[in-house]
């Protein structure tokens, strides 16, 4: 009898895991189209399929669309439009194997889109306004043909709808020519455009049924969602790669069998993990989060332990050797001149914004002004990864997330000292940093950048939620705080104070960024990603290097994590910290520049001033002296702040060095003519004298 | 004495396709052997596993008696193996002096992190001056500061030397050294070559497919073909001998 029902609880978990496994599924296949067929590890998938699912909710609620026009809209025609856009205007123009290039503009594109489409559209994420499917009453009625598990209509449609549109894209594959095409595209587009085949057309072709496919389970998959919001949506991005990885990227057929599998497997311990926490009194805490993280679990775990897709190394296009070499850095072609002229510059706007800050700034002013500075810190833990040793890393949250909870554990539980604990804060993120390294140091880029995705989200769905590290229960009501640091007569609770302590503590971490570029750890980092098979053959280990790199970071993310939470008073995980939060760093510091401590801090002064600044029109109130005379289109959305900075990531392809650095180099080189055209003058006057 | 270089039975294999097949050869020390044989035979593949950028399924590599087929590629190199590349592979954005740098740092392994943070990173004036021996004897000393964007192909693969010699190896392997130089370019890298190894006498081994480099340059050889040793002894004898002729030119072959 115990056996039977236990047979049963099986089958009823797999039916259940069926319809969510079969829109996993949908998306694992436009995932991999887009990178069979453009080499893009289109992590904006998630942003697609948002958009889509909120048009569709959208015209069918606001505008009084019927389900059907407002499907066609979402799903036929934006859908693929979208795709169409995003080829033709940016992944088009990049070059066959810059897979980096192409990652950072794809989580560029992930922050810029949402925002993007709730501006456009108007649309606003509400608590509470629950999506609706395909069909009406998709949540009311059911059907139970098994007598095991009744399905709902919801479920039932987005089952049959993911069959058929599966069976119509396999048939498009083996039957047409453009499916053999698509293939070939892959391997090098210019070697297929030698062969006749209008590379550009096919890859157009296949982005736009790639982006149909995530609209398609946008639509499908929202029902499931409480609300509709953008975050929901990236995650489902690790959804896809985790079912895509199972087929290693590259088969569609196991794609979907992986996507089907999760479904599957997250129902069946939904099923059984409740009966085992009865037992086991540990789960308990965790046990309504284990569910959600199953994907990233399963994709953590096939990226680190499986052999045949670790060797799946980034694609190398046979004719990629044509590409020009990246422009050498501004500051190791300047002349004295110019680098004392600079020296001088700098002085003088930190003294003037100095004066100002400690005369004139306000409580919330001087409140920004040490959240940017503060921020800084943390993105010297970027510069360090991303641009020192060219991995990119979307976990940097959860570094200064362990950094914050260290100092809330030690300092709120145990009374320890604030100041201790940042640093102990700072060691523990740099310890978690190097272990999670070490399985990924010798993966291809692009695995380095999933799998810590993978991490940040673990970290978000189980590990903040365990009572030695987020608080649990008693923190919900309390929320997680964190004093303010005494020492000696120094304290700061006095935010000017403060702000003396976070600038201090920049310096610093500034310093040793410095330190390290010149010294040995940064001269093999450059090596490495120069070269790494010349790197290893003068007897440099990469594995040691990029461990010391992944540490290092780790440390810098924790403390300016810790120096966050005691600047708030609080760790306010979610605002701060969260895997989707935190994406929007990488994209601010690439796009502004992360090889140099100056990028750090022009993204931590973006990050905290660019929206009370310059969005809500102050600079511009300053500048007309008035306050009344500031036009009236501010304050503008601080979602554009999103949008550009997401969209700025497209010049990643051209300057990987970012926009300061760009800028850096244009500046020099317009003083330098000005300095030519001076000399020239005294010259010719010398001559008619 | 003990060979520099000794492989014992190496053997690869690709999705079924025998690469290498039981290839045994030795390298003494300061001696200038070559590996030749035709597009396709091998002889990358065997660099690759002597490097440990491979592995081998069967045989082992001996380097100065010491079986270091268990080692990951950066153990080897510490041992004395320095290489140059076929497709050439320096360092992006750094300048000539900052390769050998690089190289002189590791050798001297007091590359620690505590180091750099108390600013003791930088190079020292010692490592400077014998990067910048090493750069004079290449007669690279004018082109120190370039970054390396500025470098032809043949000032390139000086550079490549340059940087393996930093590592004072015991055994250089050189893969196809001359492709993309012309004649006389390989003519120059040759005479630099053999100068620098006689004045500092470590071992050769030069994969190379240019005949006349090889006729030139070493003094003995081993011919690989389709993965198997074919021939071996001093390099004239075996450029002359018929079977070389056949692996090259196909049976029948005309005089090469």
């Amino acid at each position: 009898m115990l056996a039977v029902t236990f047979i049963e609880d099986v089958l009823r978990g797999v039916l259940q895991g069926l319809p969510p496994g079969a829109v996993y599924g949908l998306i694992a296949i436009g995932f991999v189209l887009a990178y069979k067929t453009s080499g893009v590890f289109n992590l904006a998938f998630g942003a697609q399929a948002y958009i889509s699912a909120g048009l569709y909710f959208q015209a069918r609620n606001e505008w009084g669309w019927s389900n059907l026009a407002a499907f066609v809209l979402a799903v036929v025609i934006v859908a693929p439009a979208i795709g169409l856009i995003l080829e033709r205007l940016i992944f088009r123009h990049l070059p066959p194997g810059s897979a980096l290039a192409k990652l950072v503009i794809a989580i560029g594109l992930s922050v810029a889109l949402p925002n993007l489409f709730e501006l456009v559209v108007g649309f606003e994420p509400v608590a509470g306004r629950t999506p609706e499917g395909l069909l009406n009453g998709g949540a009311t009625v059911f059907y139970d043909p098994t007598g095991l598990y009744a399905f709902s209509r919801d479920e039932l449609t987005a089952l049959t709808i993911a069959i058929v549109s599966g069976l119509a894209l396999a048939a498009l594959f083996r039957f047409t020519p453009i499916g053999l095409q698509m293939r070939a595209v892959v391997e090098s587009p210019r070697m297929t455009e030698l062969n006749g085949i209008r590379a550009d057309r096919v890859s157009a072709f296949s982005w736009a049924l790639s982006s149909a496919f995530a609209g398609l389970a946008g639509v499908l998959i929202a029902p499931r969602f409480n609300t509709l919001a953008a975050p929901d949506f990236f995650n489902l991005v690790v959804v896809a790669v985790a079912a895509a990885a199972i087929g290693k990227l590259v088969s569609i057929p196991r794609a979907v069998a992986g996507g089907l599998g999760l479904g599957v497997l997250i129902a069946l311990i939904d099923t059984f993990l409740p009966r085992l926490s009865e037992a086991q009194e540990w789960i308990e805490p965790i046990q309504d989060n284990v569910t959600p993280a199953v994907p990233f679990i399963v994709l953590f775990a096939l990226v680190t332990l499986w052999p045949a897709l670790r060797r799946s190394q980034e694609q190398s296009d046979p004719l990629a050797g044509v590409d020009p070499p990246p422009p050498v850095p501004a500051a190791s072609v300047r002349t004295p001149f110019l680098t004392i002229l600079t020296a001088v510059f700098g002085v003088c706007f930190f003294l003037v914004v100095g004066v100002v800050v400690v005369t004139r700034a306000d409580v919330s002013w001087l409140f920004l002004i040490t959240q940017a500075v503060i921020m800084s810190t943390i993105y010297l833990s970027v510069t360090v990864l991303t641009g020192f040793a060219g991995q990119i890393s979307l976990c940097q949250g959860a570094f200064a997330a362990i950094g914050g909870f260290t100092v809330f554990q030690l300092a709120d539980r145990f009374g320890a000292s604030v100041l201790v604990a940042a640093v102990v804060g700072g060691v523990i993120a740099a310890t978690v940093s190097a272990l999670l390294a070490l399985p990924l140091v010798r993966l291809g880029r692009v695995w380095v950048a999933i799998a810590t995705l993978a991490f940040a989200a673990f970290f978000d769905a189980v590990v903040v939620k365990l009572p030695f590290v987020g608080g649990g229960g008693t923190s919900l009501l309390q929320g997680t705080r964190v004093p303010r640091p005494v020492l000696g007569p120094l304290d700061f609770a006095n935010d000017r104070l403060f702000l003396g302590l976070a600038i201090v503590v920049f310096l610093a971490c500034a310093y040793t960024v410095t330190a390290i570029r010149s010294g040995t750890v940064g001269r093999t980092l450059a090596a490495l990603r120069g070269s790494e098979v010349a790197s290893e053959s003068i007897g440099i280990s990469p594995t040691r290097a990029r461990v010391t790199a992944f540490a290092v970071s780790g440390f810098l993310a924790g403390l300016g994590g810790a120096m966050l939470s005691i600047q708030q008073e609080n760790v306010n995980y979610a605002s701060n910290f969260a895997p989707f939060a935190a994406l929007f760093w990488l994209v601010l510091i690439v796009s502004l520049g992360a090889r140099t401590v100056e990028g750090a801090a022009y993204s931590g002064a973006s990050f905290s001033l660019m929206d009370p600044l310059i969005f809500k029109g102050a600079l511009l109130g300053w500048i007309l002296r008035s306050e009344e005379r500031i036009p009236g289109i501010f304050p503008i959305s601080p979602k554009w702040r999103f949008v550009l900075f997401g969209l700025t990531t497209i010049t990643f392809a051209k300057h990987p060095e970012g926009l300061v650095e760009d800028g850096k180099r244009k500046a020099h080189a317009r003083v330098e003519r000005w300095r030519a055209r001076v000399r020239e003058r005294r010259q010719d006057a010398e001559v008619t004298a | 004495m003990t060979a520099v270089l000794d492989t014992r039975g190496v053997t690869k294999t690709f999705a079924g396709v025998q690469a290498l097949s039981d290839v045994s050869l030795l390298v003494e020390p300061g001696e200038r052997v070559g590996l030749i044989g035709p597009n396709g035979a091998g002889k990358t593949t065997f660099f690759n596993c002597v490097l440990g950028v491979l592995r081998a399924e069967r045989g082992q590599v001996l380097l100065d008696g010491e079986d270091v087929s268990a080692l990951p590629v950066h153990e080897r190199a510490r041992r004395g193996i320095g290489r140059t590349f076929q497709r050439i592979e320096l360092f992006g954005e750094s300048t000539v002096r900052d390769h050998l740098l690089i190289a002189e740092r590791v050798r001297r392994g007091d590359g620690r992190l505590w180091r750099d943070l108390l600013g003791r990173g930088r190079p020292s004036a010692d490592e400077v001056a014998a990067c910048d021996r090493v750069l004079e004897q290449l007669g690279l000393a004018e082109l120190a500061e370039e970054p390396i964007e500025h470098l032809s192909l043949g000032q390139g693969r000086l550079v490549e030397v340059g940087r393996a010699l930093m590592t004072r190896p015991r055994l250089l392997l050189l893969d196809e050294p001359s492709s993309g130089l012309d004649r006389r370019e390989t003519a120059d890298l040759a005479a630099t070559l053999r100068a620098v190894q006689q004045a500092q006498g470590f071992a050769i081994l030069l994969v190379e497919h240019d005949v006349e480099l090889v006729a030139n340059f070493t003094s003995r050889s081993y011919v690989l073909d389709f993965g198997t040793l074919i021939a071996e002894g001093p390099t004239d004898e075996v450029l002359a001998s018929s079977l070389v002729r056949e692996a090259y030119l196909g049976p029948g072959g005309g005089p090469g």
